[in-house]
């Protein structure tokens, strides 16, 4: 399969800056934020890197995307909705409901099947977790340090600031040192369900891509199992084969900060887009503009949205922009009509 | 302002609509790649009989369907076929006995030795009080012919009673006729492969596209190397619109313009004087008959220009090799006969008989229309075609099954001579089997007071139809996925249906059923089956010798070739598609017998109260009684309800409530207007129970010879309605409602888009 | 241009819906039907036009343009897929930017739908669900050689105009040979003459 063609040059060019900018803001806030790196673990250097690998790959990918007509104009609109001080003022609770909905609780997942929704909650809350932990600890930003040297009692430090200290042999203390643990555990259900549904589900098997689909899913299983590993060794085998899972782990887990911008971990970073489209037709919708076919009188969509469509098909130079005022049946109809009057009546 | 919802998308009509899983929630679908069975069958609707496989899970169970390159489809399925599948494991059927002492009271469900024994108990007490003659029996043609067979012995052997019927009878019957006295062979003469080498094909009073749509390949397939095609149909079909000569004639006009198509073969001596010469008995009656027809005067019986007339005749007449198929819409008449005797008469008289690409067909409108007529579940055959009336007949067939000729009762009345005979407590108990009268009986509340009054009524269905909600015992027997046996489609092609699964918990095939009440009624040793093979066995025995032969044709041979045409004599003779090929017909002459046809105006006479003609018929979605179809979510997506197509020159806009008005009942549906039908017609299909129901509406008239009742004329008049009558749920049993996913949009007052269904844009 | 593709004549069409219900019956999306069956000339003639997707070629697919999550790819051999489900954000744009009418929209799912020319099909050599259960041969699939093996003669095209634009397709419509040259009619109506709006 073809992706869209490859950015034009102005397009990578201003991406390869947008890359470098945030990347380069990355690294500046891991030095300050561990401390002028007092705090930051030479060992975790790997992962660090693919962050700001990470962070270049998501940036220059996100302004590639937002620079194609059709996502300029709708991230534009969404944000213009966004920021719009009348929406707020009479819809304020719009925007957190529908994160929450769309970002979070993923309802129109529910819609395609529950048993995807579930897995893919499992996914998503477990791997939020695993990188709400990691990321700050890869950072330098978090710290637990014991006044004791090695237990039980411990702080937690943001930025070295204290946050609070806990006794790792309490039920709070045992969850701050197993969130990792816990985020495999949900992730390994949900990505085993979602490779079993690939090799049985012929929806799913259609049009399916090694690299795009079984991959991403592959590496979730091989980062939580590794993790969980690691526990394992430390707990029951006194350190037996630590060294080599974790170079194990290390390696799954940078190459799939490396592939997020480019697979299908990029839908992470895309999806916030739909909760923009939907305070867009939410505002338009409010104001009860709503477009109707030419022809039939039927709703299309709100009207600042078909008016956003012909313009992003006009930036396009699809020349049948007009075409967008009629409804796809009346398109059909049209269409079935003029064959009829100017092709052939019948069966000849 | 109404509470904006928090998703507020909009979707223009047509694009965002996928509530037709054909009433299975979109989401619960899937196919899982882990081992699936195809299973070679066909189709269980209408008589084209189109292979197909239906697919079968690792748990044995049918969960699809998938298209089957078989000889008379070639993959291609109509959306019934598509759909068949989704009765197997539907929520709605039946699976256990259901009993009620009375219909005052609810159902409930009973094992089945409680039902089978009420059943014998009942038969007992009305025979011994009544004589065996007050009980009857009917079967249906959807039937395998092994359970036609069955039907026809049990009402001989066990119940020994005249009445035995079927509902072939509101169906096919004419044709038959017709093909008895013609030919002294009942089918029809060419295979479906013929339409495809023939130059002129004149179809009459059939709806190929919307009743028989897998046969327009054949239809198309002849023009695409140049054939011309006649409709003859009051309404502009879908086959008609591009069809090059379309005769929108007055319903009820058909012998008319047939004796008139005559007339101008024989003027402009386009007849073929050697082959009616020498093969024909009757000729100069037909001929002088036909000579008082001439093409102004059919023209103005019929509503059709006198020179359309003359241009069919000649285009028919001339083509090289010509065929003329029909179906009901010229049988349904109470001169059905004479209107199939009128074709028939007009292929013979151009020499158009016996050849590759000419010839004659009628097509059966069930599945096993041709095979249910053939082995002795109508009143006056027995196995083989074999006349009741014929001693020698009667003879061979007493041996056969091992009775006295003495015992052997004579030959009955009609199915709705029958109803009559139930009003008159001539018949006090009925044993129905897969039919539902209610539905497609003319003249619906005749048939619901005959119902009424019987003392017993005991129906065998798997889902419950109309008129097994109105009987005392049900039984919940097989679909036609969970047994095997044979069917004969339109071209009398006996092929073989497999069984895909195994019936539900508590349900049992027509076959047990028939044997184990057989047995109770004492006559077990002649009902000792273990299922349709052991049947199928007797059958060809039984049919050793005759016209309609199968002694030749085995299970084994049909699954090896994918179906055999009788008359099939020996195991290895190859079966015979076309008839007539040696110029000799069944009678003993050889001759083909033509017969003098006059024209008479059909039995609801017009009067300026009813001067419109209403006519009835099918669609696409929707398969007769409509108890199968109107169950499958895809199906009643595509039709939900019935409407009345109206021409615009009554003042109707789409949608608004037209009552129809005949003398026998009232009844308002929505407005289908269109410029596709006769101003002076109406047309209502039939599927839908009352107050939806067209036979409320129908005269219950009937053919003298094949007693055929007159669905396709009755007078009418249409006004402005109040309401529109609401489309009933299909009864389920007691404690159930009809599957709600597949029922959502049966209220819908609307008329579809087209009478072939809704538009995908269309749906709610 | 035309390798195995569909090609779509409705002239031959009885408007049975037969390929609706197929549609249904494919694996890749079992229970849902992205096929369209409309009947235009309403009131007049029961005439009917089955609506598969076009596979546009030129443009290259305007719905995977319009699209702003690049959710719509393209294969090699020019088959316009359905909506990647990952990056779908069901904003419709493809719905209404398409020139025929074809994409559908599952609201609650956020997601679009359409014909994939049955890929799970066609990727065995067999023909998508429509065109094999289709009764009359309307929807067609094969080459075009294929095609006139079996109707001698016929002719396709495989372009339609849209006002001034003119928008190549990888599936065809049977057209009368003397009709052969011309694009078919997309059926965009005239809505201005001489300056004058006859809307």
């Amino acid at each position: 399969m073809t992706e869209p063609p490859a950015a034009k040059p102005a397009v990578a060019l201003r991406a390869t800056a947008a890359g470098t900018a945030v990347s380069l803001l990355l690294i500046l806030a891991i030095v300050f934020g561990s401390r002028r790196l007092k705090d930051f673990d030479s060992a975790l250097l790997p992962y660090a890197c693919a962050t700001v690998f990470l962070a270049f790959g998501v940036a220059y990918r996100y302004t590639v995307w937002i620079s194609s007509p059709g996502a300029r104009r709708l991230f534009r609109q969404g944000w213009r909705s966004l920021f719009s001080a009348a929406n707020f003022r009479r819809a304020p609770t719009a925007l957190p409901r529908m994160a929450a909905t769309y970002l979070g609780f993923q309802k129109f997942l529910g819609a395609r099947s529950h048993a995807r929704w579930a897995a893919h909650q499992l996914i998503f809350w477990g791997c939020l977790l695993a990188a709400a932990i990691t990321l700050p600890l890869t950072w330098g930003w978090f710290t637990f340090t014991s006044s004791t040297g090695s237990g039980p009692g411990y702080e937690m430090r943001i930025w070295g600031v204290k946050i609070l200290g806990f006794d790792s042999l309490n039920v709070l203390g045992w969850l701050m040192f197993h969130g990792l643990d816990i985020a495999a555990v949900l992730v390994i259900p949900g990505a085993s369900y979602f490779l079993w549904r690939r090799m049985k589900d012929r929806g799913a098997i259609t049009g399916q891509r090694f690299a795009y689909d079984l991959v991403p899913l592959i590496l979730l299983i091989v980062i939580s199992v590794t993790g969980l590993l690691l526990t394992f060794s430390s707990i029951f085998l006194h350190g037996g084969g630590y060294e080599f899972l974790a170079v194990l782990h290390m390696v799954s887990v940078v190459l799939t900060l490396i592939y997020i911008p480019f697979g299908k971990f990029f839908h992470i970073v895309q999806r916030p887009a739909a909760v923009g489209m939907q305070l867009f037709k939410y505002t338009a919708r409010q104001d009860e503009q709503v477009f109707h076919c030419r022809r039939c009188g039927q709703p299309v969509d709100t009207a600042p949205y078909v008016e956003n469509l012909r313009g992003t098909m006009r930036d396009l130079d699809l020349g049948f922009d007009a075409w967008a005022e009629y409804c796809p049946r009346c398109k059909r109809v049209l269409r079935g009509t003029a064959y009829l009057a100017h092709v052939k009546k019948g069966y000849k | 302002m109404n509470r904006l919802p928090l998703d507020p998308s909009l979707a223009p009509p047509g694009t965002r609509n996928f509530r037709d899983a054909g009433g299975i929630p979109a989401d619960r679908w899937r196919a899982d790649q882990d081992g699936e069975t195809l299973v070679p069958t066909h189709c269980c609707f209408c008589g084209v009989q189109c292979g197909m496989y239906l697919r079968v899970d690792k748990g044995g169970k049918v969960f699809g369907v998938e298209p089957r390159n078989h000889d008379i489809n070639r993959m291609r399925l109509c959306p019934k076929g598509i759909n068949a599948y989704q009765q197997i494991n539907h929520p709605d059927r039946l699976t256990a006995p259901l009993l009620r002492r009375s219909r005052d009271e609810p159902f409930r469900e009973v094992s089945w030795e409680e039902a089978l024994d009420h059943t014998a108990d009942e038969v007992r007490r009305i025979q011994a009080a009544h004589g065996n003659d007050a009980f009857g029996l009917l079967g249906g043609a959807s039937l395998f012919s092994e359970k036609t067979y069955l039907v026809g012995k049990f009402a001989r052997v066990a119940l020994k009673s005249r009445h035995v019927d079927y509902n072939g009878r509101l169906c096919m019957v004419s044709a038959a006729g017709a093909n008895k006295l013609a030919f002294g062979i009942d089918r029809a003469a060419n295979p479906f492969s013929d339409i495809l080498l023939t130059d002129c094909l004149l179809i009459a009073g059939s709806n190929v596209g919307e009743c028989f749509p897998v046969m327009t390949q054949y239809v198309w397939g002849a023009r695409d190397r140049g054939a011309s095609l006649i409709v003859v149909d009051p309404r502009e079909t879908a086959i008609a619109r591009t069809a090059d000569i379309h005769v929108a004639l007055k319903p009820g006009t058909d012998s008319a313009f047939f004796n008139a198509l005559l007339h101008v073969v024989i003027k402009e001596e386009l007849d073929d004087e050697a082959y009616v010469g020498a093969h024909t008995t009757g000729w100069e009656e037909v001929r002088d008959k036909a000579m008082e027809y001439p093409p102004e005067r059919a023209a103005e019986i019929c509503g059709v220009p006198a020179a359309q007339i003359v241009e069919v005749a000649r285009t028919f007449a001339r083509a090289p090799k010509a065929m003329a198929w029909h179906a009901r819409g010229i049988e349904h008449h109470s001169q059905g006969v004479e209107n199939c005797l009128s074709v028939i008469n007009l292929c013979v008289a151009t020499g158009n008989l016996g050849k590759p690409g000419a010839g004659y067909g009628t097509i059966t409108g069930q599945g096993n229309g041709q095979g249910g007529r053939e082995h002795g579940q109508k009143a006056d055959l027995l196995p083989g075609g074999r006349s009741i009336m014929n001693v020698e007949h009667r003879r061979q067939i007493c041996e056969i099954w091992g009775i006295e000729e003495s015992e052997l009762p004579p030959a009955g009345t009609s199915m709705m001579e029958m109803v009559h005979q139930m009003r008159r407590q001539e018949i006090r108990g009925l044993i129905g089997i897969c039919n539902n009268p209610f539905v497609s009986l003319p003249n619906y509340s005749t048939v619901k007071e005959g119902y009424d009054t019987l003392e017993f009524h005991a129906q065998f269905d798997f889902f419950l139809s109309e008129t097994a909600a109105n009987a005392h015992v049900v039984f919940p027997v097989t679909t036609w996925a969970e047994d095997e046996g044979v069917m004969a489609n339109a071209e009398a092609r006996v092929v073989k249906h497999n069984k895909a699964q195994e019936p539900p918990a508590g349900v049992r095939t027509d076959t047990w059923v028939i044997c184990q009440l057989a047995q109770r009624l004492g006559a077990g040793d002649k009902f000792a089956f273990a299922g349709s093979r052991e049947v199928f066995d007797e059958l060809r025995t039984a049919s050793a010798g005759t016209v309609n032969d199968y002694y030749g044709i085995t299970y084994e041979r049909l699954e090896e070739t994918g179906g055999i045409v009788w008359p099939c004599p020996s195991t290895d003779h190859p079966g015979t598609p076309r008839l007539f090929e040696d110029g000799r017909t069944a009678h003993p002459d050889g001759k083909i017998h033509m017969q003098v046809v006059e024209w008479h105006p059909p039995m609801d006479p017009y009067d300026d109260e009813h001067p419109l003609s209403l006519t009835t018929g099918r669609t696409v979605a929707h398969f007769l009684s409509g108890n199968q179809t109107r169950r499958l979510g895809a199906l009643v997506e595509q039709t939900p309800r019935p409407w009345v197509e109206v021409h615009p020159s009554h003042g109707f806009r789409n949608g608004d409530p037209v009552r129809v008005v005949t003398r026998r009942g009232r009844e308002v549906f929505p407005a289908l207007v269109t410029e596709a039908i006769r101003p002076d017609t109406v047309f209502i299909p039939y599927h839908w129970p009352v107050p939806t129901a067209a036979n409320a509406l129908t005269i219950d008239a009937l053919d003298p010879r094949s007693k055929i009742p007159e669905y396709k004329v009755c007078a009418c008049r249409i006004e402005p309605g109040d309401r529109i009558a609401e489309v009933p749920a299909p009864p389920t049993a007691p404690g159930q409602v009809a599957y709600p996913a597949a029922q959502v949009s049966r209220t819908d007052p609307l008329p579809p888009t087209s009478p072939q269904g809704r538009g995908t844009a269309e749906r709610g | 241009m035309m390798g195995r593709t569909i090609f779509i004549d409705p002239g031959r069409c009885i408007g049975c819906q037969a390929c609706v219900s197929a549609c249904r019956e494919c694996d890749s999306h079992r229970g849902k039907s992205m096929i369209h069956l409309d009947y235009p000339d309403e009131g007049h003639s029961v005439a009917s036009l089955p609506t598969v997707c076009m596979h546009c070629e030129d443009p290259v697919a305007p719905c995977a343009e319009v699209c702003p999550a690049d959710a719509i790819l393209v294969t090699a051999d020019g088959v316009v897929q359905q909506a990647d489900t990952t990056r779908c954000i069901g904003c419709a744009n493809c719905v209404n930017a398409c020139p025929f009418g074809v994409p559908k929209i599952d609201l609650q799912a956020k997601l679009q739908m359409k014909c994939n020319l049955c890929y799970d099909r066609t990727a065995y050599g067999l023909a998508p669900m429509c065109a094999t259960v289709c009764p009359t041969g309307a929807l067609f699939y094969g080459t075009v050689e294929e095609l006139r093996a079996e109707r001698p003669g016929v002719q396709v095209a495989d372009s339609f105009t849209f006002g001034d634009v003119v928008v190549s397709t990888g599936v065809a419509m049977v057209v009368p040979a003397d009709k052969v040259q011309w694009p078919v009619p997309g059926g965009l109506p005239i809505v201005e003459v001489n300056g004058r709006t006859v809307r």
